[in-house]
Parts: structure tokens; sequence; C-alpha cells
């Protein structure tokens, strides 16, 4: 099973993206980028209310959603937002405690993933070289489709050094680049829950169809 | 340095500025610097309209309001994009009332550092009251 685990629509404030373009364009390149669902994660935000299953209906695609939140370790993807994750932390904060919200997250019920961790400023690589290391982290996003030359590059070492799983996501802004890279999981995956246990548990590995990608 | 912010600010009236009446000759000229030939935006009579995006060339007479948090430098930064919620279309004759408030005054982080966000919402009403776009302007500073 093959899913985008990070990507923002319409309602990030940098993304003009409506989640039925995605849906359209996914069915369209199925054998580009052979995906069977998204997990979307609209910045410092998280809404219990959204419901897509109408779209996943129409589509035939799994819609999940999660949110991406900043912290003093720079940028984290929380899956399985809940009310108590949501009581816990103000996802509007921009420097949110990344240790705290690993630990607590997991406690709660979901997981909390840093992403693009090559990025300067907003990666977990720029900020391991000037603090300690953070305790109880999963996976890091080894593949995102938003990096630029050398920065995925950079995951790999941390990776190696610190044992972490590794998930991929397109980080698509725009509808074109939805599920460039992906997340390919041995186990299906019908809800949130499901997810959550399959990030937490392994067996999944990033994916990269950007090669594919047509001209 | 977090966001010292008054969310009294958010929402309120700052400015109110008042343009026309709006002639067809404009309507016309602006639809067709557009490279546009639908009539209903370039054809004199009755039935002229004005281009959807006529409304962005309307602003307020001030900028930002007063009180901004103090951390935002407002003497450099750049638009990051307008986003626009269309209504009745504009016709000839018609006033136009733009309404400014600060909609939405934030901070994010990206590869470059800490960014603000500064969101002023244009509220564009016609002499009969009806709204003719709202548009958000967004700014970014360091």
């Amino acid at each position: 099973m093959i899913l985008d685990l990070h990507l923002h629509s319409e309602l990030s404030d940098d993304s003009r993206a409506p989640v039925e373009a995605y849906l359209k364009l996914l069915r369209r390149r199925h054998g580009e980028r052979p995906l069977d669902g998204i997990v979307l994660t609209e910045h410092r935000q998280f809404d219990l209310r959204r419901d897509y299953r109408a779209l996943e209906d129409q589509y035939g695609f799994l819609i999940l959603t999660a949110a991406e939140v900043e912290t003093d370790y720079g940028h984290v993807l929380v899956y399985g937002v809940n009310e108590d994750i949501l009581g816990r932390f103000d996802f509007t904060n921009v420097r949110l405690p990344a240790q705290e919200v690993i630990g607590e997250v997991d406690r709660l019920g979901g997981v909390a993933l840093p992403c693009h961790p090559g990025r300067p400023t907003v990666g977990l690589c720029s900020h391991y070289a000037s603090k300690p290391a953070l305790e109880g982290v999963v996976a890091v996003e080894a593949l995102n489709g938003g990096s630029k030359k050398g920065e995925d590059e950079r995951v790999q070492e941390l990776i190696r050094r610190y044992g972490y799983g590794a998930y991929g996501g397109s980080d698509s802004h725009l509808v074109s680049f939805v599920g460039i890279c992906a997340t390919e999981f041995d186990t299906a995956i019908r809800t949130i829950d499901d997810l959550v246990g399959a990030l937490k548990g392994g067996g999944y590995r990033p994916v990269d169809f950007r090669h594919r990608r047509a001209a | 340095m977090p966001l010292d912010l008054d969310p009294s600010i958010l929402g309120q009236e700052f400015d109110r500025a008042e343009y026309g009446p709006v002639t067809a000759e404009e309507l016309i000229a602006f639809a067709r610097a557009l490279g546009e030939t639908d009539p209903r935006y370039t054809a004199a009579g009755p039935d002229l309209v004005g281009h959807p995006t006529f409304c962005v060339r309307y602003k307020g007479k001030k900028f930002y309001p007063e009180n901004l948090p103090k951390n935002i430098n407002v003497r450099s930064g750049f638009d990051a994009g307008k986003d626009l919620e269309l209504g009745v279309p504009v016709r000839p004759g018609d006033t136009i009332t733009v309404r400014s408030t600060a909609h939405e005054i934030y901070e994010k982080t990206g590869r470059t550092g800490s960014m603000y966000f500064v969101v002023i919402r244009f509220t564009m009403t016609n002499q009969r009251g009806e709204t003719l776009a709202v548009v958000d302007n967004r700014f970014m500073h360091r």
C-alpha cells in the first residue's frame, strides 16, 4: 500500500491546491504514481471536523488528515491528532518544544515524525549540529519532494547514525507534485489509527516516483 | 522573536476609501490591457461589466493599521500574493468603497528563518451596498 504522507491543500496558507484536484491527477497518472491514498498535513492547524469521505468514495483513494507543526528542532508531522493532542499543544505556536511534542503525542495516541530533516533551519540535521539528539524519534522523512539538491542526501547520514526509520512524502503545495515521493507499507491501512500503528511498528519505506514524471 | 500581537486589532476597520464613479471607458481599457476579447468586458453598452480582476486596481489609502507588532519590520518585505472572492460585477457608474481590516497576522518558519505575514483584507462594495469583492492581500516581512 502506497501513501503520500506529506502534502498541503488550500487550507494551508501557502498552497492553492484543492484536494479534489490532487485526486484527479492521481487517478489520471496512476501508472506513473501508483498511490492508494494521501495524508493531508496542513500547516499549524488541525480541524477534527474535516471529512473527506465523499471524495474517498468518488475517487477511490484513502484520504487521511494530519498536521505539520513547527518546533525548536524544525518541522514535525503529527499523525493521529485527537482532542487530547489539540488540548495539549497550540499548533499555531511556531516554537513548540520538539521533545515534548514527540513524547506527548506518542503518549496521547499519535506519532510525531520530523519532516525534511535535511532542510536548513527547519530540519533536524541543522539542529543536531548544536543541540542534543531527540529521544523517541521513530522515523524521519528520508525523501521529500520539495528538497533541494543535497538535502535528502544529508538525511541518509542521520538515519545511519541514529537508526531512524525512513518515510517519504511529496510535501506538495501544487497539484502536479502530488505523490512524487511517498511511503510503501507492508500492511493495509484503512484508518488513521492503522497508519499510526504502522508508523510506530515498522514495515515501510520511502518510494521515489520523480524519475517517472512525465516531461 | 515571538509576535507581540494585540488580537483586538484583527478585524477592525482601519481605513475607508471611496472611488468612482467608474466609467465604461475605464472598464474596457482595463479588460483590453489584459488581452481580454470577451464582449461582456470590452463592448460598450448596457451589458458591459468589469473584468473580474478589475477590483484589484483599488486599494485603501492607508497601508497598515497603526498598532502592528513592533517586531515586524514593515520597511522591508514583499507582496506574498492575493486571494480574491468575487461578488457582483462592477458596472459603469458604480462608486466603490474599500474598507480595510487587518485580517490575519502570523509567524511561520522556513529555510531562511522566521517570517511574519500580515494579511490586509479589502472589502469592496458598491453604492447599493452589494459586495464587489473581498481581497486578501498577503505581505511577508522579517
